[in-house]
């Protein structure tokens, strides 16, 4: 992750330090698919792993004021979920726990996630997605994957790519919405 | 509409300017379109990551690719950090007695390190050992360091098959030595399959990594010798 991301999720976790719910909701919907994943990859169970998921981020906004910033967010985030997939592997034999924190008092609308998340982590999907960008145009996908796989800045990619640097944010973006469209037209409805 | 997409495009990439976070956090948090379109975005990213096949650019010019790539590895590093972080299990280990710190001295360094300086310090720290990690666990000539250690004093031989694993009845490791300390002040540990990666700090400022089939006390054992 570079600087500027990490100081856009500082000045976010400032925001949600201090009450801002918004700000806090932006956080959750960058990282829950990642956790997701992450506690999928450990609990093989897409039920329990929502749940988890759930019960980090709830864990997180409870616990936010105690993060320093020494460690990436996603970091931290990520030994939240992995200690309560741990703890939930552990605590009687895989017995269903329940969230304990209303999720309304938290504010936290973690209702607003849907299956997407599963249907693309679960399937052959990541293969058709990484098929579908491998077709998008050219100038596209060279950007989105300079940036996703390779991780370059939009600099960086202008200068590989002898672009603008709009012109590259305006390429990852499209391709984004490109892709967007695709999971939701071609995965999803065939779920 | 478009224009807040591309916006909202940019902060998940970490690009927007600071002065419109404030009004994307408004309509972020009002529209749940905008809501499922940042998740997407993310969603995007984990399969892009955990996608078996892995992408290329094709077209991009050369030469200035050839320069920009030339430390790709490392500058990847923390885009990987997400796919590391899928498959490692995260854990600490504090019981390294002589590691540990008396109550007054963690009073006296607790105003230090809440600095804005040395939490920048700390952060690079873990992104270098995330790096580190990675190292250790994509490149397999990265831990080819070892042959000129000689551990016969804790009863662990150089594997004469391959020259560079250090064995002992069936555990079997590979160890590395850094000259930097990566700000580790206690021992940390990571499982990856069955194997463990241990980074274990010397008295010596430096940092001992070991990867394989070894166990904790094995390690902190090493650790102890080398410290000699």
């Amino acid at each position: 992750m570079k600087e500027n991301s990490h100081d856009i999720d500082s000045e976010l976790i400032k925001k949600a330090k201090k009450g801002n719910h918004g700000a806090f909701n932006i956080l959750m919907n960058k990282y829950y698919p990642r956790v997701y994943a992450s506690i999928f990859s450990f609990i093989k169970s897409k039920e329990d792993s929502e749940d988890l998921s759930q019960q980090t981020f709830i864990k997180v906004w409870q616990q936010l004021h105690t993060f320093r910033g020494d460690s990436a967010f996603f970091t931290w985030v990520y030994r939240i979920a992995i200690n309560l997939a741990k703890n939930f592997v552990t605590s009687s034999g895989f017995k269903k726990q329940k969230i304990n924190t209303s999720i309304e008092d938290a504010e936290i609308d973690i209702s607003s996630f849907d299956d997407i998340e599963s249907a693309v982590i679960h399937n052959e999907s990541l293969k058709e997605i990484n098929n579908f960008i491998d077709s998008l145009p050219e100038s596209l996908k060279t950007a989105f994957v300079l940036r996703e796989s390779e991780g370059k800045s939009y600099e960086d990619i202008a200068a590989i790519t002898e672009t603008p640097i709009g012109t590259v944010r305006s390429r990852i973006f499209r391709a984004r919405e490109l892709i967007v469209e695709f999971i939701e037209k071609e995965i999803t409805n065939n779920e | 509409m478009n224009n807040i997409k591309e916006k909202i495009s940019a902060m998940y990439d970490g690009e927007l300017d600071s002065s419109e976070i404030d009004e994307l956090i408004e309509i972020v948090n009002i529209n749940k379109d905008m809501q499922k379109q940042l998740s997407l975005y993310s969603l995007i990213n984990v399969a892009v990551n955990q996608g078996s096949t892995k992408l290329k650019p094709k077209t991009v010019h050369k030469h200035s690719f050839k320069n920009i790539f030339s430390n790709v590895w490392f500058s990847n590093g923390l885009t990987a950090a997400a796919t590391v972080l899928l498959t490692l299990t995260f854990m600490n280990f504090s019981d390294f007695s002589r590691l540990n710190e008396n109550i007054d001295s963690t009073n006296q360094i607790s105003s230090a390190i809440n600095s804005k300086e040395a939490q920048l310090i700390a952060q690079r720290s873990e992104e270098y050992i995330t790096d580190h990690v990675m190292k250790v666990l994509n490149d397999p000539n990265y831990m080819n360091s070892s042959s000129q250690i000689d551990l016969r004093n804790v009863g662990f031989n150089i594997n004469t098959s391959d020259g560079i694993s250090f064995t002992k009845g069936k555990e079997k490791f590979q160890l590395r030595i850094e000259n930097k300390d990566f700000g580790l002040k206690k021992v940390r540990y990571w499982k990856h399959g069955n194997k463990m990666i241990y980074l274990v700090p010397l008295e010596n400022g430096k940092v001992v990594t070991l990867y394989g089939n070894i166990s904790i006390t094995s390690a902190i054992e090493i650790a102890k010798s080398l410290d000699r």
